[in-house]
């Protein structure tokens, strides 16, 4: 049986390259994304098709039902390895787990791009990211220095465990250090859901009758903790991590300090663009770390526009951007 | 025939007249922990953290009342989380569509109580378990949401609709109101109606329920018809608390509501708990975050006190339950 499904993968996988061989005029990149939940991978996805279409190139999404699913995107990349497609733009789920899938791709010859989380083993053209401890700790400088180097803060984490939250918050900790002013009154999960940070948020404003600055480790967990600061009719300076459509509307009315932008648009685009140019033989960057921009009052403008009607950098400014 | 019918009306009668000594050992656990927290930290008794602690309950309480039925009946819904996403997506889209929060209420009460009413119609007509009915819904719903939502997130409603969520009356907010009400209309509806007295005996023995005339299938359709509208009303809630919504917001919902229902010592084999139990398991399950953040427990540990606190919260109870005679 097993025999049989190997012969019958051999044969679509070469029918799948006469395919692609007899329309190599218009590549198709197989995009991998985590999740259809966060607007982070919404935005990359755009960014990805943006990208693509300027450069003639289609794209074909991958992306599990069920949230950061493992064993989905494991199938997703067993289907993907039939199907063959020009190269791939890959977010592991999970970056140890996906090292397997990654090999299988490989193995296939598929050239990939590793983008937004680095993956722990596998070849790839380029890693394109931003890192996540420059963002909380050029975030938590900003919301410091607003603070004018003193007061009482706290930080709400995200998914304990998780890589963005661990570094993030390394970030945030790390600013701290630099304001001896400053005082860490709790650092308490909010797994990167709004009720829960809400929830947090009433809980240590029981225990704490002066708190001046939140550091969140996302805009939702953000967004929850100015609603439980109304609720209860008292201030502090409030900042997120993800530059989304919701923490630009809540910095344009002066509810949020500040958003890191982790940029996941320009994410997109930019391992959309490697991808392409590899395949047509123009010359690449393994390694992109954009530059962390904290999006304020001072800066959102660029931001505030829905991302379907954003513009992909020039591959000039990529290349000069934040190449490591 | 009369010792089946027998049978299957007598859990509910137990229930009553054993009831308040059950519901004592509930307390216990939840009082316990004050208790405890309240030594252990300076702020946990003053009243702002108590209709705090009320408050923060309410929202897994209007989930959890709705599942009590629906395991009274020895069914589960696995769909709730997932159901309050979507209504709540769909409530906030009509809101500022219409700039009408009534309707926008509606929306999500009827979004909610159809999909329970779906459950219902696959339980009964389809004879599919609950389990893997409302499991499939679930995924249906998640499905929905998250293409309906493609990523973004609806925010910004009128302040006039926002005091449901996070308005005052008379010093007490206004989820607790509803809170009280749904514990009374609750416990009246299971305890004191023929109806509710049916859905006991159909969790107890469903084949004797039928046999003793008890229109099964019809209050089946009720139990997860109600438990789908209080994820409606969850969602209004959750709308007009957070300000906002996205498409995953009910994942980390359902489990909790299980579980509260559980602590609150609603047996999952059916006809045995009362909604009273599923208030203080929500209590229980609300207190430990509370007590964990005012202590500042550390992040890393906070998985690990939840699950012993919980464990040991049940067992309290069972120890002292089996001591009586």
């Amino acid at each position: 049986m097993k025999e049989y499904r190997k012969l019958i993968c051999a044969v679509l996988v070469l029918s799948g390259g006469f395919a692609a061989g007899a329309r190599a005029d218009s590549e198709t990149i197989a995009v991998f994304t985590k999740n259809q939940t966060n607007p982070f991978f919404q935005a990359v996805r755009v960014g990805a098709d943006a990208a693509a279409k300027g450069l003639g190139a289609k794209t074909l999404h991958y992306i599990p039902t069920k949230p950061d699913s493992i064993p989905e995107q494991l199938s997703q990349i067993e289907d993907v390895v039939v199907k063959k497609p020009s190269a791939i733009v890959f977010t592991p789920v999970d970056y140890k787990a996906m090292v397997p899938g990654i090999e299988k791709i490989n193995e296939a010859g598929i050239p990939a791009v590793n983008i937004t989380d680095r993956s722990a083993g596998g070849k790839f053209l380029s890693f394109v990211g931003a890192d996540d401890y420059s963002i909380g700790l050029e975030t938590a400088r900003y919301l410091l220095k607003a603070l004018g180097g003193k007061g009482n803060v706290v930080i709400i984490e995200g998914v304990k465990g998780s890589l963005t939250s661990v570094d993030r918050v390394r970030g945030f900790n790390d600013a701290l250090k630099e304001n001896p002013g400053t005082k860490l009154l709790a650092s308490q999960p909010g797994n990167y859901q709004r009720l829960q940070a809400l929830q947090v948020m009433e809980n240590l404003m029981q225990s704490n009758s002066q708190i001046d600055g939140v550091l969140a480790a996302n805009d939702a967990m953000a967004v929850g903790a100015i609603e439980a600061l109304d609720g209860a009719n008292r201030k502090a300076q409030v900042t997120g991590i993800n530059g989304t459509r919701e923490a630009i509307d809540a910095i344009k009315s002066g509810k949020l300090l500040a958003s890191g932008d982790y940029n996941g648009f320009v994410q997109g685009c930019v391992g959309t663009m490697i991808a392409i140019r590899s395949l047509r033989g123009q010359p690449v960057v393994t390694e992109i770390m954009l530059k962390p921009t904290v999006i304020t009052k001072d800066n959102y403008q660029p931001y505030d526009v829905p991302p379907e009607s954003r513009v992909c950098p020039s591959w000039d400014e990529v290349a000069k951007v934040g190449t490591k | 025939m009369t010792d089946l019918t027998k049978q299957a009306f007598a859990p509910p009668r137990s229930m009553l007249s054993g009831g308040a000594l059950q519901i004592f050992y509930r307390l216990l656990a939840a009082l316990l922990i004050c208790v405890v927290l309240s030594f252990l930290s300076d702020s946990f008794l003053s009243l702002g953290n108590i209709l705090n602690v009320l408050r923060q309950a309410s929202l897994m309480f209007f989930i959890a009342s709705g599942l009590t039925l629906v395991i009274l009946t020895a069914g589960l819904d696995l769909s709730v989380g997932a159901n309050v996403a979507l209504s709540a997506c769909l409530a906030g889209t009509v809101i500022h569509q219409t700039g009408s929060p009534a309707l926008g209420v509606l929306t999500g009460l009827a979004t909610g109580g159809i999909i329970g009413l779906l459950n219902g119609v696959m339980v009964t007509a389809l004879r599919i378990p609950s389990f893997i009915a409302t499991y499939g819904m679930l995924w249906v719903l998640n499905g929905l949401t998250y293409w309906y939502m493609a990523g973004e997130t609806i925010h910004g409603f009128p302040p006039g609709f926002r005091q449901i969520g996070s308005g005052y009356l008379f010093g007490l907010p206004i989820p607790v109101y509803l809170l009280l009400v749904f514990l009374a209309v609750g416990t009246i509806f299971a305890q004191r109606t023929t109806w509710g007295q049916e859905i006991y005996a159909t969790g107890a023995n469903p084949v004797a329920a039928r046999l003793s005339g008890i229109p099964v299938a019809r209050r089946l359709l009720l139990v997860y018809g109600v438990s789908g509208t209080m994820a409606g009303l969850a969602s209004i809630v959750f709308l007009a608390r957070l300000n906002s919504a996205e498409a995953d917001i009910g994942e980390s919902l359902t489990l909790p509501a299980i579980a509260a229902v559980l602590i609150g010592g609603t047996s999952l084999f059916g006809g045995v708990g009362n909604v009273f139990g599923t208030f203080v398991g929500a209590l229980i399950l609300t207190l430990v975050l509370n007590g964990m953040n005012l202590l500042s427990v550390n992040a890393s540990w906070q998985p690990l006190v939840t699950g012993v606190i919980v464990i040991l919260a049940v067992s309290v109870d069972m120890k002292t339950r089996r001591r009586t005679p």
